[in-house]
C-alpha cells in the first residue's frame, strides 16, 4: 500500500513493487491520459510531474512516489476550466495526432513555473526529451512562447 | 466567392479531448477483462518451420489458447494489392519478425512467459539480402511466383537521340535506406463481439474499410459480420495502411468469443511494421547548353523485403515521378521491385517520391554546376507549366504552381546571399541548397473513389458521414469546413460520424495526400444531392416550381419572390423525414499503358520547393540545418494552420530522412539507436503557401501531407554539397558519410 498526492488529492493504493508509476496510473487508476510511447525513457510521452519536476513515469517504480506529489494531464485542466497551456496548444495548432501532447504539456507547465519568461532556446531545451513525429515542434514552441508573461 | 468556413483559423475539432488527455488511443480503450495477446515471431530471416511444440507453453498458468496458422478459417494471406503475407506463418518464415503463433492469456506476464516456452524448430533456408541477388536467375525463391514483384516502364520520345543532342550529360547512382514511420503511438487495440454478434475491432488505422475486407477474408466471414472502428490514432504516415494488429485481434476474438487486447512494444513496432523502401537509382540526365533538359534515363531497383505490401505502387509511382517537376521530351525509366528476406517495406509518406526527388534534384544541381548556371534558374527553365506534357503524356491544364514556388524561394535566396558571411570557425562550412518536387494526388492510374453522405433529420440535426480516418493531420476538421461552407451552416451545427464500417461507407485510404481532394469532393457531391432533394421538398411544401427555387446559406429561396425563403431544418421538420444526399467522387485518370507507362495517372498534382541553409562541421561531420524556406502550391489552403502544421512536420521528417534515419533489418531497434529529430534538431522553417487553385478541387484545394516532406532531403543534400564541395549520393548523410565526403574532397 502506498500513499501519495495525485492531482491534488491524497490517495492510497495497493501496487506490486515492480510496477512502474506509468503502469499504476494507466492500469490501476485508469488515468490513460499519460501515454507509453517507448517504455524505456526515450520518448517523453509518459511525462508526469513529481514534486513539480517532469519525470518519465515509465522509469519510476511506483513505490518511489510514496509521500510525494504527482501531477498528470488529468489534473492539468478541465473542460470547464482549461489550463492556459491547453488552450494555447489548441489555438496554435500544436496538436496533430496528440499522442505526445499530454507529456509535452506537463513539461511545459514545469518550465513556466520555474521560468515565466523562457526564450526559444529554453523552450526547445525543456521539450527536447519529447519526441513528436507530427508537428516538427514549431507550433508547440509557439504555443508555449505565447504564454510568456 | 466570399467564404466563411474555408481558409480560416479555427482549432481542430478533435483537439480539446486530446489536450485534456481524454482521447482514447489503442492502448487506452476500455475493455471488460480482456485476454492479452502476444505474438511469437521468427528469429531467423528465412527458414522452414519443421515443427512447433506448445505443451509447455500451454501449461503456463493463465494461458487460454495458442493459435497457429491452422486456426485461420479463411484465407491466410493479406496485402493491399498482392496478397502474399500470412497472418501466422504456416510452413515458412521470410523475415526476422514473421508471426508464427498467437498466445492469448489472462495476464500480459503469462502471455510473455508462454511465448518463451513455445518450441519452434526451424530449418534455415538461404537468405537473400540484396535485391540484385534476388533477381539473379538462380536465386532461391522467396515466393513461388519469383522474386520480381513488379517491373514498370515509362517511355517517351527517343532517349538515344536525346542524349546525342545533349551538350552536357551527368550520370550518378543514388541509394536510400529503410526508414521507419516512428509514429508515436505503438499499435494497440481491442476486439470483441458487439451487440449484434459482429467481430468488432477498435484500433488505430488509416483505412477502416480496407481492414474490414482483410479481416473478413481471413475469418471467412461476410463483410457485414466484421466491424472496424478507428480510435484516436497516434500518427500513421503510411505505416497504418497495411493491417498490423487487426487480423490477430479478430482471430482471437472469433475463436474465444470474449474480448481481447493487444499492445505492441516499441521494439515490436520497429521490427514488424512496414518501412520506407530502399531504392537504388541510376540516373542519367542530358541537357542543352542553355540548361534545357533533353533526355533522362533512369533505372530504379527497390527492395520490398519479404512481402509485397505497397511495393508495386512504389515502383510505379517512382517511375512516374522520375523526371521531377520538369518537362523532359525524351524519357526512359525502368523500375523494378524485388523480394528479399529483409523487413518488408510498404507505404511511407511519399511512396517512393522522396527517394526519387533526392536523385532528380541532385542531378539538377550537377547539371547546373556543369553549365555554370544558377540552381534556381535551371529549374525555372525546365519546370512544368500549364500546357506542359509530362513523361506519361499527360497535358497539364491548370494549377501548376511549381514556377511560383521557385520564384518565392528565389526572392528569399537573393536576400540571403547578401547576408552570407564567413564564419570565424574555418572548419564550419555553410551552404544553401534547393529541392523541388511534384506529387500526384491520389492513387496512380487506378480507380480511387470516395463516398460520403450528408443528411438532416426532422429534429434538425445535420449529419456528415464519412469513412475517412483522421490520423492527426486534421481531415475531420477540413471535411467539416468543406461541408459547412457548401451547405451554409456553421461548423459546430454539423455532427460528424466517421471511420466506423458499421455506419459509414468506403472513403478509401488516408494516403497519397488524397482525402481533402477526393473525399472533400465526395462531400460536395453529397451536399449537391442534399440540396436537390431539399429543393424538391420545398417545392411541394411551398407550392412553387422547382426551377424557381435555389439554395443559399442553408436556406431554399425563390428567385422571383425575394421574401420567400425556408431554412433546411424547417424543410426537414415540415416534411417529417430525413433529407439525405449521397455523394461520391473518383478523380479522372486513365490506366497507364503497361509497356510505356503512358496515360493520365492523376487528376492533379501538388508542387513544392524548399531551400535549406546548412552548416557542416567538417571536423565532426555534424550537419546543422539552420533554416528551411518551404514553398508549397496546395491549390487552396482550407485550413491554413493545418497546412503549415503539415509543412513543419514534413520538414522535420525530411530532415531525419536526410541526416539520421536508418533502420537495419533484424537488429534490435528502439529510440535509443533509431534517432528521429527532436526540438533541437529541427531547423527554423518559413512556410510559404502558394494557392494556384485546382479547378476540380474542393474550393480549389489539392493536398499537402506528403509534399511537405519530399523536397527537404534534396534541399539539405544540395546544401551540404555546396558547403563542402563534395556531393553525397547515399542517404542518410550521417556523420561517417559527411566525414567521408570531406576526406574525399581533401584528396581531390
Ligand atoms: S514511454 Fe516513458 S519515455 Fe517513452
Ligand atoms: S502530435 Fe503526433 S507525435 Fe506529436
Amino acid at each position: 500500500m502506498i500513499t501519495f498526492m495525485l492531482n491534488g488529492k491524497e490517495i492510497q493504493v495497493e501496487v506490486p513493487p515492480h510496477w512502474t508509476l506509468l503502469r499504476l496510473l494507466r492500469e490501476k487508476l485508469c488515468l490513460t491520459g499519460t501515454k507509453e510511447g517507448c517504455g524505456i525513457g526515450e520518448c517523453g510521452s509518459c511525462t508526469v510531474l513529481l514534486d513539480g519536476m517532469p519525470v518519465n513515469a515509465c522509469l519510476i517504480l511506483a513505490p518511489k512516489v510514496e509521500g510525494r506529489r504527482v501531477e498528470t494531464i488529468e489534473g492539468l485542466g478541465s473542460r470547464e476550466s482549461l489550463h492556459p497551456l491547453q488552450k494555447s496548444f489548441m489555438d496554435h495548432g500544436a496538436i496533430q495526432c496528440g499522442f505526445c501532447t499530454p507529456g509535452i504539456l506537463m513539461s511545459s507547465k514545469a518550465l513556466l513555473e520555474k521560468n515565466s519568461q523562457p526564450n526559444r532556446e529554453e523552450i526547445k531545451e525543456a521539450i527536447s526529451g519529447h519526441l513528436c513525429r507530427c508537428t516538427g515542434y514549431h507550433q508547440i514552441i509557439e504555443a508555449i512562447e505565447a504564454l510568456k508573461e | 466567392m466570399n467564404m466563411r468556413q474555408v481558409g480560416i483559423e479555427i482549432p481542430k475539432v478533435d483537439v480539446l479531448e486530446k489536450a485534456l488527455g481524454e482521447a482514447k488511443y489503442g492502448a487506452d480503450l476500455p475493455c471488460q477483462e480482456p485476454l492479452h495477446l502476444k505474438v511469437l515471431r521468427s528469429p531467423t530471416s528465412h527458414a522452414k518451420i519443421v515443427r512447433m511444440q506448445m505443451e509447455k507453453a500451454l501449461r503456463v498458468s493463465g494461458v487460454e489458447r495458442i493459435f497457429t496458422a491452422k486456426d485461420i478459417p479463411g484465407k491466410n494471406l493479406v496485402g493491399t494489392i498482392v496478397k502474399d503475407q500470412p497472418i501466422l506463418a504456416s510452413d515458412r518464415v521470410r523475415y526476422i519478425g514473421d508471426a508464427v503463433a498467437l498466445i492469448a492469456a489472462r495476464t500480459e506476464e503469462a502471455a510473455e512467459e508462454a511465448a518463451q516456452k513455445v518450441v519452434v524448430v526451424y530449418e534455415d533456408l538461404p537468405s537473400i539480402i540484396h535485391p540484385e541477388e534476388a533477381l539473379h536467375p538462380h536465386a532461391p525463391l522467396i515466393h513461388e511466383k519469383g522474386n520480381l514483384l513488379l517491373e514498370f516502364h515509362v517511355i517517351k520520345g527517343d532517349v538515344q537521340k536525346g542524349f546525342k543532342e545533349a551538350e552536357v550529360v551527368v550520370e550518378e547512382t543514388y541509394t536510400t535506406t529503410w526508414v521507419d514511420h516512428a509514429y508515436l503511438e505503438p499499435d494497440a487495440g481491442i476486439s470483441y463481439l458487439d451487440e449484434k454478434g459482429r467481430i468488432t475491432i477498435v484500433c488505430p488505422t488509416q483505412n477502416v474499410h480496407y481492414d474490414q475486407k482483410e479481416v473478413a477474408s481471413v475469418l471467412s466471414l461476410p463483410l457485414d459480420q466484421v466491424r472496424i472502428i478507428q480510435c484516436s490514432t497516434g500518427g500513421g504516415f503510411g505505416g497504418r495502411l497495411d493491417v498490423t494488429i487487426q487480423c490477430l485481434l479478430a482471430l482471437a476474438a472469433f475463436h474465444l468469443k470474449q474480448p481481447v487486447r493487444i499492445v505492441y512494444s516499441r521494439e515490436e513496432v520497429f521490427q514488424v511494421t512496414s518501412k520506407r523502401h530502399p531504392l537504388t537509382i541510376r540516373y542519367k540526365s542530358g541537357a542543352k547548353k542553355d540548361g534545357k533538359l533533353i533526355a533522362i534515363e533512369v533505372d530504379i531497383l527497390g527492395d520490398t523485403g519479404a512481402y509485397a505490401s505497397y511495393g508495386g505502387t512504389v515502383a510505379i509511382r517512382s517511375a512516374v515521378h522520375a523526371t521531377g517537376p520538369y518537362q523532359v521530351p525524351n524519357v526512359k525509366v525502368r523500375s523494378r521491385m524485388a523480394y528479399t528476406n529483409n523487413s518488408w517495406s510498404g507505404a511511407m509518406r511519399g511512396f517512393g517520391v522522396p527517394q526519387m526527388a533526392f536523385a532528380h534534384e541532385s542531378q539538377m544541381d550537377l547539371l547546373a554546376q556543369a553549365l555554370k548556371m544558377d540552381p534556381i534558374e535551371i529549374r525555372l527553365k525546365n519546370c512544368l507549366r500549364v500546357g506542359s506534357e509530362t513523361a506519361t503524356g499527360q497535358t497539364l491544364t491548370a494549377s501548376v504552381g511549381i514556377g511560383e514556388t521557385l520564384k518565392k524561394v528565389k526572392e528569399w535566396r537573393d536576400k540571403l546571399s547578401l547576408l552570407k558571411d564567413d564564419s570565424k570557425k574555418p572548419f564550419i562550412k555553410k551552404g544553401v541548397g534547393i529541392g523541388s518536387m511534384w506529387y500526384g494526388i491520389g492513387n496512380t492510374g487506378i480507380a480511387n473513389p470516395s463516398t460520403a453522405q450528408m443528411e438532416i433529420d426532422p429534429d434538425g440535426e445535420i449529419r456528415l458521414f464519412t469513412g475517412v480516418a483522421d490520423i492527426g493531420q486534421g481531415s475531420d476538421t477540413v471535411l467539416l469546413q468543406i461541408a459547412s461552407e457548401a451547405i451554409g451552416v456553421s461548423l459546430d451545427e454539423i455532427r460528424l460520424i466517421r471511420a466506423d464500417t458499421a455506419v459509414t461507407t468506403d472513403a478509401g485510404a488516408t494516403s497519397a495526400s488524397r482525402q481533402t481532394y477526393i473525399s472533400g469532393n465526395a462531400i460536395l457531391d453529397a451536399i449537391k444531392n442534399l440540396k436537390h432533394s431539399a429543393i424538391q421538398e420545398a417545392s411541394q411544401l411551398l407550392n412553387i416550381d422547382e426551377n424557381d427555387l435555389f439554395f443559399e446559406n442553408g436556406k431554399v429561396k425563390s428567385r422571383t419572390c425575394l421574401t420567400t425563403s425556408i431554412p433546411l431544418r424547417e424543410i426537414a421538420k415540415r416534411c417529417a423525414k430525413i433529407l439525405k444526399g449521397e455523394g461520391s467522387f473518383d478523380p479522372e485518370t486513365t490506366k497507364l499503358d503497361p509497356q510505356t507507362g503512358q496515360g493520365v495517372p492523376y487528376a492533379t498534382y501538388a508542387f513544392a520547393t524548399h531551400l535549406a541553409e546548412v552548416e557542416v562541421d567538417t571536423e565532426s561531420g555534424k550537419v546543422s540545418v539552420n533554416r528551411v524556406i518551404a514553398s508549397h502550391d496546395v491549390g487552396k489552403a482550407i485550413h491554413p494552420q493545418n497546412v503549415i502544421g503539415q509543412i513543419m512536420g514534413g520538414v522535420a521528417m525530411g530532415t531525419g530522412f536526410a541526416l539520421m534515419e536508418e533502420y537495419v533489418p533484424g537488429e534490435k531497434t528502439s529510440f535509443v539507436n533509431y534517432l528521429i529529430p527532436t526540438s533541437k534538431d529541427v531547423p527554423e522553417v518559413i512556410p510559404i503557401v502558394v494557392e494556384d487553385k485546382e479547378p476540380t478541387g474542393p474550393f480549389g484545394a489539392k493536398g499537402v501531407g506528403e509534399p511537405a516532406l519530399i523536397p527537404s532531403a534534396p534541399a539539405i543534400l544540395n546544401a551540404i554539397a555546396e558547403a563542402i564541395g563534395q556531393r553525397i549520393y547515399d542517404l542518410p548523410a550521417n556523420l561517417e558519410r559527411v566525414l567521408g565526403a570531406v576526406q574525399k574532397r581533401k584528396l581531390a
